[in-house]
């Protein structure tokens, strides 16, 4: 009997993967998280606050021997709404000190966000997992760098315990109800007049999986994680038969402002990626980690519109 | 139209038609001869045309109408091959989930139209539907809105990348005149650099006519994937535009992962400098940056292939170089690296004709080793001095750049 611990586990990806990992009776599930969950599950959830020692101690009491560790970043700073510079990466250090302390902890599966490589017209047009990040980055990004190189540092002062960061591409489905995704599901949508940018997206159902995946091998590394090739964001409105209304900088970041007002939220680091785009090289994904995502980037669109599968006009 | 019918026409008309067929000296000749003219060019007009040219009728300031029918020759010429490498009896394989045909016709030797091949096929610019001109435009807008192929990971857009590679064909065939010669040591397959000499003041002509020469004139027509300064990622409207069109950022990474996906790479390692060469420096090959171009080619273990380029240097001529309004184009785009800007006198680029010669390849020496930042240079300079001689070359044998 292996024991998984899942921080996050109250969002729709932490939720999903506690489902998914339950069809296993070799795991017993624990989730927590600061928040009620989004998505219910069977196993044990416990409302804990994460960025206090209450989490270390918790650790500490439970003894995993699996950690998936989706809070990595505070999804307040997502936002960019927390004012608390400590706050941000505190769940991470936390845990992370906890997992130090415990021996039994043999795989760690961390979720980033290629979002770690920031969007700029200078980044490289295929991102591999060490390209330098460019441009100035956003709070977000800055959260995600500080966390990984944390991470790494304590990852490589245990080489027993195999640490695998997974840098999702922005995941997009029809119920994961994140801010891009609701964004993109809107009737007509507000793009950067003169841009377009090259996306890279994961499916939902996908980046669960590869979670999945990771827990099984237990691969040690750093992993951008998508299905190979890029799309374009004009392709992806039209594939979902979106109206894609291009808009000056200024008329286009009151747009996103007054979106708030709809409960979407787009955080810089999204308005510099609907601006520059982000496309990353997945062949360690494919070759090292060994996970091959179900959905195409095409597949991703049509899925999430619900032009299921391949359909003429 | 037989003689007698031709006849019975009023001169006026003949003309008319004269004009159509591209008949030198029509408007001195007499209506007799306009006759035998005009039913000597009988069979030629019965001859289908592959491509109608929406500009022929159009007077180019600067270009005589030799050179339009000349330019036209080629252009049938090119299009009458580029035919023949689809197989329009037969269409694409490709089928929609619900048994839509995709219609376009399958490119010779493969049961698929360009479209919905594997991807690999993008570095080839077969025409999709065997013809380029506007009259297969209306096919390209069906297949861009209906969206049921993949772009290249760099965002190359083979429906977009036609359309824009037609009309700059019309600078290339009629404004230009692109004159190519030893296209044949461009690799029919496989990675090559293409190090050409940089000078274009006001727009890239020259990164275009690079890509169009080896579309155009070589045996296979490889795409040629140009790569550019960040400006190109920042520009409103140019940036998606140049992606889909097969270009690429500048950045050490670009170029490796195009040269490990085996294409045409072409780099104008002058960069901004030779950009903002002014006139009375045109064609002074400058250093040819810090000689990366000799390192990612070692490194990949493909040939270099010097490219001399004349007309870039003159379409824009420079006459001045402003530092002011570098700080000014500096206030737009903040994270553009700029510290000066060319100054041009003409806003319309010359009608100048343009040659352009690929030299033998200098193939890798160790492959698959890295060079020291000494060879590097050196191989560099070697290059930049190959480019320099067939410059001075073709210059001293051109009498006039018009």
């Amino acid at each position: 009997m292996q024991r998984v611990l899942i921080t996050g586990a109250a969002g729709w990806t932490g939720g999903h993967l506690a489902r998914r990992l339950e069809e296993d009776v070799d795991l017993e599930i624990l989730g927590v998280d600061d928040r009620e969950p989004k998505v219910q599950f069977d196993s044990h959830f416990e409302q804990l606050p994460l960025d206090r020692l209450t989490l270390a101690q918790y650790v500490l009491d439970v003894e995993p021997n699996i950690v998936f560790h989706l809070h990595s970043v505070h999804p307040r700073s997502v936002q960019g709404q927390s004012k608390d510079a400590e706050e941000r990466i505190v769940g991470s250090l936390a845990l992370f000190g906890a997992l130090e302390r415990l021996k039994t902890v043999q795989k760690v599966i961390v979720k980033s966000d290629t979002a770690f490589y920031g969007a700029s017209a200078r980044n490289p047009s295929v991102l591999s997992e060490s390209a330098r990040p460019h441009g100035s980055p956003s709070r977000y990004e800055r959260n995600l760098r500080e966390m990984e190189q944390f991470i790494g540092d304590t990852a490589g002062r245990y080489p027993n315990m195999s640490v695998t960061v997974l840098r999702f591409a922005p995941i997009f489905g029809p119920s994961v109800g994140n801010p891009i995704s609701m964004f993109l599901q809107m009737r007509a949508v507000p793009t950067m007049l003169g841009f377009d940018p090259r996306m890279q997206f994961i499916h939902e159902t996908d980046a669960v999986s590869a979670l999945v995946h990771a827990g099984n091998v237990g691969v040690p590394g750093t992993f951008n994680v998508a299905p190979e090739g890029q799309i374009f964001l004009s392709r992806v409105l039209r594939l979902g038969r979106r109206v894609a209304q291009p808009l000056p900088s200024k008329l286009f970041d009151k747009a996103l402002t007054m979106l708030q007002r709809a409960n979407i939220v787009i955080p810089d680091d999204l308005r510099g990626l609907l601006k520059f785009g982000r496309v990353t090289n997945t062949s360690a994904m494919a070759n090292t980690f060994g996970f091959t995502p179900a959905f195409s980037q095409r597949g991703i669109a049509l899925d999430v519109y619900g032009r299921n599968p391949e359909t003429m006009a | 139209m037989t003689a007698q019918d031709l006849s019975s026409l009023t001169k006026k008309q003949l003309i008319v038609l004269a004009r159509e067929r591209n008949i030198a000296g029509r408007s001195t000749m007499s209506k007799a001869q306009l006759v035998e003219a005009l039913s000597s060019t009988e069979q030629d007009v019965n001859r289908p045309d592959p491509a109608p040219d929406a500009f022929a009728g159009i007077n180019i300031p600067g270009i005589s109408p030799s050179d339009r029918a000349q330019a036209r020759e080629k252009r049938d010429a090119l299009y009458s091959r580029l035919s023949s490498f689809v197989d329009t009896e037969v269409h694409c394989a490709w089928r929609s989930s619900d048994g839509h045909p995709c219609g376009l016709p399958v490119t010779v030797g493969s049961p698929t139209c360009g479209l919905h091949g594997d991807g690999t096929t993008f570095d080839c610019a077969i025409p999709l539907t065997g013809q380029l001109g506007f009259s297969a435009w209306p096919r390209l807008l069906r297949q861009l809105s209906l969206a049921t192929y993949d772009t290249d990971i760099f965002g190359l857009d083979p429906v977009i990348a036609e359309m824009v590679w037609h009309v700059v064909n019309m600078l290339y065939f009629d404004y230009f005149r692109v004159d190519v010669e030893g296209i044949e040591n461009i690799p029919m397959e496989g990675g090559a650099v293409l190090v050409a000499n940089h000078g274009a003041a006001a727009l890239p002509y020259d990164g275009a006519m690079l890509g169009l020469s080896v579309m155009n004139e070589a045996e296979i027509p490889r795409r040629v994937r140009v790569i550019g300064t960040e400006i190109f990622n920042m520009l409103p409207g140019v940036s998606h535009l140049y992606r889909k069109a097969g270009g690429a950022y500048a950045a050490r990474e670009d170029a490796r992962e195009l040269l490990a996906r085996g294409h045409l790479l072409g780099v104008f390692p002058e960069g901004e400098r030779g950009f903002m060469k002014p006139v009375w420096d045109a064609y002074k090959v400058g250093r040819l940056g810090r000689g990366g171009f000799a390192d990612l080619a070692q490194e990949a273990s493909v040939p270099i292939i010097p490219v001399a380029i004349v007309g870039s240097e003159e379409v824009h001529p420079t006459v001045m170089v402003s530092k002011r309004l570098a700080m000014l184009v500096k206030l737009v785009f903040p994270e553009q690296r700029l510290d000066a800007v060319a100054i041009a006198l003409n806003p319309v680029p010359l009608p100048i004709r343009w040659r352009i010669r690929f030299l033998p390849p200098v193939e890798p020496t160790a492959p698959g080793h890295e060079l020291d930042s000494l060879d590097q240079l050196e191989l560099a300079e070697n290059v930049r001095v190959t480019i320099q001689t067939a410059l001075d070359d073709i210059l001293s044998t051109r009498r006039t750049a018009f």
